[in-house]
């Protein structure tokens, strides 16, 4: 309080109030521009639904060359879900092992080495994680399905009647899962370590073993957190386009369950490959109208994970 | 970084426990369980794999995985009864899950240098690739014109996102007003917009619009979308370490607010805001779908950051991937470690300034 006195008594300079303007204006850049890419790309998405109606939601196709054309991104919607859900089955029991490891059993010497891994793996760039899926990933996991396939094929999920076993929505899930991996990990592990170790020790001396102090003491306690680095490695994934492109085979059809059958598709996949070969301006205001909807979703799971993480943040001080 | 907190705490306490009870014996039983359950897995698995042709991924996951849990269940068992058995589960898991990553990890950073290696040359580095087509040998040609790219596009970018970020980061925590909330609020969400989005953005009132071509110019206002939010929030974090004192003592002396940010808030944090610009190009600098649709592609080198099409490491890596041709395929895995050794100087940049003087 006492700086607010002596900033509200300085404040008297006609400088001060350009320069408090200038930086309030500024701050509000990132509203400015959530505003704009909501209002430019929606305006694009207007005429698509005029020739679209709902049906560019509910239906699955990109044929540009009948009139109107018939285009529907509902494949495209679905396949951005199941790509992050099979990256999150893969990322979240890892990100969770992972943060356990690090926070309650690794020496503290290993835990920072673990650390400075993962925030090199968060690192990575994209389209580096996608070279190494397509010449490196790929050949392995054709054979791990092929396993599967051949073992629990009776398992709807890992049916597979073409025998193709590349460009399918488990390898794009798996790298998806390589990607949250980082983010979840990173935040579990913070939270985790925010434990009062008073009540670590409270609960050893009440003869917990660790699973019991996990589950009654520091996953209960870091709840709100976790769930929001999952939100936010989910936000990530939904958009992630370059890594996904290189190994899925992207078709316009909606696979529903057939997780390890060559095909799928995700909307930020779609921009990114029809881009290059776009037909025209009606084309171009499709895809734009694509990138809306992908806008509206990463931004609904954003906001609610980061009021998620806020939340707990605010919990634990 | 805060697992220090916990685990030096908790360790000491064991040592303490130790030394406070020196009647208790020494748990050779302890060390012998735990060898043995490692041990005998480890090695029932070696000697399948040695005679039978299972293939290694079961091997791993329906033999290997299942037989520790088992034995690792019995050696807690053995030492601390049932309530060890879920520990000893969740304890195997988790050397897995950690493995794993570090597997996965090494894999990725081995793959790079092996297979970028090759194409490594100081020509790879300066030469562009006007008269480069997918078959030409690795003796010409490189990515000289994309390196000429990235940097104008990450310099555009930052011209850009860095006075905004840093004055995004003053509002929050030096002018305090009514709305710090929701500026936050906003920041985060901006963190949340995917970078295939903001190409599209760009494109539509930009390149779309007929202002710009695609460009570099282009390129850096959809960098500086994504670099903002990262500039803005860790510029926050430095400025919130800044003493109350020095602003208190610079008020008292009669400087402006301005005078007070300007001059010596900004400063004693200089290091950290530099920190946080890194951070930010770090962030941004692999990006490639908003320059596949921003900037666009070239084989020239092009300096000019508004007249044509510019390339870019990112999207050299994207247009050589996929050709059938070995040697732009070991292009590509040249530029990637270009690329990735790139980012791990910048980070390691930031983590040597951000250990300077601010940072405590």
């Amino acid at each position: 309080m006492e700086l607010r006195d002596l900033q509200s008594a300085a404040t008297s300079h006609r400088g001060d109030r350009v320069f408090t303007r200038t930086v309030a204006g500024a701050a509000f850049t990132s509203l400015l521009v959530l505003a704009g890419i909501a209002i430019f790309l929606g305006l694009q998405a207007v005429p698509a639904f005029q020739t679209q109606g709902w049906a560019f939601l509910t239906t699955t196709g990109w044929d540009i060359n009948t009139t109107p054309p018939t285009v529907g991104i509902f494949g495209m919607l679905y396949g951005s879900v199941l790509l992050a859900v099979i990256g999150l089955v893969i990322a979240i029991p890892a990100s969770l092992l992972l943060a356990i490891f690090m926070v309650f059993l690794s020496p503290p010497r290993l835990a920072k080495v673990l650390t400075n891994l993962i925030d090199l793996m968060a690192a990575i760039p994209s389209v580096i994680l996608g070279l190494w899926a397509f010449y490196i990933l790929n050949p392995t996991a054709e054979e791990w399905q092929v396993l599967l396939n051949k073992y629990l094929g009776w398992i709807p999920i890992f049916e597979n009647t073409s025998g193709n076993f590349l460009g399918t929505p488990f390898i794009a899930g798996f790298v998806l899962a390589i990607m949250m991996i980082p983010i979840i990990t990173a935040v579990t592990r913070e939270v985790l370590s925010r434990t009062p170790p008073d009540l670590i020790n409270a609960s050893e001396a009440l003869g917990c073993s660790l699973w019991t102090m996990l589950r009654y003491v520091a996953l209960p306690y870091g709840r709100g957190g976790i769930v929001g680095g999952v939100m936010l490695g989910l936000g990530r994934a939904l958009g992630e386009t370059i890594a996904v492109f290189f190994v899925l085979k992207i078709v316009f059809e909606t696979n529903w369950d057939k997780i390890i059958e060559s095909g799928g598709g995700s909307v930020a996949t779609l921009i990114v490959s029809r881009f290059g070969e776009v037909s025209g301006p009606l084309e171009l205001q499709l895809l734009l109208a694509a990138g809306f909807f992908l806008f509206v979703m990463t931004l609904i799971v954003n906001v609610i994970a980061n009021l998620i993480v806020s939340r707990t943040g605010r919990l634990q001080k | 970084m805060s697992t220090t907190t916990f685990n030096p705490a908790t360790s000491v306490q064991l040592e303490q426990q130790k030394s406070m009870r020196p009647w208790r014996k020494k748990p050779t039983k302890f060390t012998m369980a735990v060898t043995l359950a490692v041990v005998i897995p480890a090695l029932i698995v070696a000697a399948l794999y040695l005679t039978s042709d299972i293939p290694v991924p079961i091997l791993l996951v329906v033999i290997y995985l299942p037989l520790q849990l088992i034995a690792s269940g019995i050696a807690a068992w053995a030492t601390k009864g049932t309530r060890g058995v879920a520990d000893s589960v969740i304890i195997v898991n988790a050397i897995g899950a950690s493995l794993f990553t570090v597997i996965v990890l090494v894999s990725v950073i081995g793959s790079l240098i092996v297979r970028g290696f090759r194409a490594l040359s100081p020509h790879f580095l300066f030469q562009n690739s006007v008269y480069i087509s997918p078959s030409t040998p690795l003796d010409y040609g490189g990515i000289g014109h994309s390196l000429v790219g990235t940097l104008l596009i990450v310099f555009i970018a930052s011209l850009i996102s860095v006075p905004i970020g840093i004055a995004t980061a003053v509002y929050i925590t030096e002018v305090r007003g009514r709305a710090v909330p929701y500026v936050r609020f906003f920041v985060q969400a901006m963190s949340g917009v995917p970078s295939v989005v903001a190409g599209l953005f760009i494109l539509t009132i930009v390149v779309a619009t007929g202002v710009f071509n695609q460009s570099a110019f282009a390129g850096g206002l959809a960098y500086a979308i994504l670099m903002l939010p990262t500039v803005a929030r860790t510029a926050e974090e430095v400025l919130k370490l800044v003493p109350d004192d020095l602003r208190t003592g610079a008020l008292a002396l009669g400087s402006t607010r301005a005078r007070t940010v300007l001059r010596v808030v900004i400063p004693a944090a200089r290091t950290g805001i530099i920190t946080a610009v890194i951070l930010g190009v770090a962030r941004v600098i692999g990006e490639t779908a908003p320059l596949l649709l921003a900037a666009g592609n070239n084989d020239q080198t092009v300096v000019n950051p508004f007249g044509s099409p510019i390339s870019s490491v990112p999207t050299y890596i994207f247009n050589n991937v996929a050709l059938p041709y070995p040697d732009a395929v070991s292009r590509a895995w040249g530029a990637a470690l270009v690329l990735i050794i790139l980012v791990a100087i910048l980070f390691t940049l930031a983590r040597v300034i951000g250990r300077g003087r601010v940072g405590r």
